[in-house]
């Protein structure tokens, strides 16, 4: 049916003039695309580098409202420069300690998100799955829902009662039996192995099955 | 897949988290510990001096005002200026075009393909499936060649390896009608349209 449908917008078609650009190496050439598999796989970062520019932005606005009044000679807004500094050379004395520590650690977790997010590979919850033409990027989320209506039917049970987690080197399944309808767990596991095979996703996960002990009624 | 400065970001973020960290733990031992309390005075004593020092010395002509606090106007504001090309530079390197080139028949002139000739085919071929909640394609300049994104977002339960290869040979049908093969990037997703709408039941 859908092989119907996808021919029907852009088939083939009679044009075949000209040089047939079948096979040609790709414009950048693999390296390219490894490039491109790269950057769609990992996170580029920039939700937390405009959070990191906004406080930045913050931070040096005011302290150029602060310095700008200073230098043509007006009053301070809020404080004076100087002032501020003095007070800040003065520390542990002019504000109470407990004040202190807790800004200091909320200063210091922030430094830490940021470090962190910097410093830690950045990986995206995704797969490489292999094709002939494209470079192809799954979603985890869309693998496991595959897989769950895999084991789903494998299982002969409902939809809520299959959970599958999907991370980068294991698929967990969970199932919870209907009450009084034997389950086989090795049939699920195979169901959802070949499934997982014939899809070839990069890095392969392995496979793990939890049976629930306990059955849910009436389902 | 587009442009984003990675390396940038990473730089300038880690250099951000040290300082914030930095600044974190001094305010938390001054604090807590006494002894950090006195090296405290002392350093930043001596640093605070200094900048006076520096102010008294940089004092315009006949009047009180020290020009540096105008350089440090200047400074900052170079400081925002920058901050604000940084942000700019975030997820750049949408192009229109997905082939530019010179034409090599009698006629003179370049011969450009609009990145919209791909999405529109590519719509309304995925138009009619079911089991699709979405689909977006974009093209990007990657080191300067233009290469197409397609975001497909399934219904729940649709097999990813099916449904890629399907793409796939539309886009190799792309090939055929643009005459060029364009470095492809299929991205099956979910988002909100796909977690909480309908599960796909029949195919």
């Amino acid at each position: 049916m859908s092989q119907d449908i996808q021919n029907a917008g852009i088939g083939p078609g009679p044009y075949d003039a000209g040089p047939a650009p079948e096979r040609a190496p790709l414009g950048s050439g693999a390296a390219g695309m490894g490039r491109i598999l790269k950057r769609e796989t990992h996170s580029s970062r920039a939700v937390v580098s405009v959070i990191a520019a906004a406080l930045v932005v913050v931070v040096c606005g005011y302290a150029l409202l602060e310095t700008a009044v200073r230098a043509i000679g007006q009053p301070p807004w809020i404080v004076d420069p100087l002032t501020a500094a003095e007070r800040v050379v003065a520390l542990p004395a002019g504000m109470p300690p407990l004040l202190l520590g807790v800004t200091g650690a909320v200063v210091a977790m922030a430094g830490l998100f940021f470090f962190l997010n910097a410093v830690l590979p950045g990986r995206r919850a995704r797969h490489l799955l292999p094709d002939r033409r494209a470079a192809v990027v799954v979603d985890d989320e869309v693998i496991a829902a595959a897989l769950a209506r895999r084991a789903r039917l494998a299982a002969n049970v409902t939809q809520q009662q299959v959970m599958v987690v999907v991370s980068r080197n294991r698929v967990v399944v969970n199932v919870r039996p209907t009450s009084g309808v034997p389950l086989r767990p090795d049939a699920v596991l195979d169901a959802v192995r070949r499934e997982l095979e014939e899809m070839g996703p990069s890095p392969m996960p392995d496979v793990r099955i939890y049976v629930a002990t306990a059955g849910v009624v009436g389902a | 897949m587009n442009n984003t400065p990675r390396v940038l970001n990473r730089v300038l973020i880690g250099i951000l988290g040290i300082m914030l960290l930095g600044i974190g733990v001094l305010l938390v031992l001054l604090a807590t510990v006494p002894a950090v309390g006195f090296w405290w005075h002392e350093w930043a004593g001596g640093v605070l001096n200094f900048w006076l020092n520096l102010f008294e010395r940089t004092q315009f002509p006949r009047r009180q005002e020290s020009w540096l606090w105008l350089v440090i106007c200047f400074a900052l504001v170079v400081v925002l200026g920058l901050m604000v090309a940084w942000v700019a530079q975030q997820g750049k390197g949408r192009t229109s075009l997905i082939v530019a080139e010179e034409d090599p028949g009698g006629v003179p002139g370049n011969v450009g393909i609009s990145g919209g000739v791909a999405e529109q085919a590519l719509r309304a071929a995925l138009a009619d499936r079911p089991d699709l909640a979405g689909v977006t394609v974009a093209a990007y300049e990657i080191r300067g060649v233009p290469a197409l994104k397609i975001r497909v977002e399934p219904r729940q339960g649709v097999a990813p390896h099916k449904l890629a290869a399907d793409v796939s040979s539309l886009v190799e049908a792309l090939d055929a009608v643009i005459g060029k093969r364009t470095p492809v990037l299929i991205h099956i997703g979910s988002g909100a349209r796909s977690r909480f709408g309908r599960a796909e039941r029949v195919r």
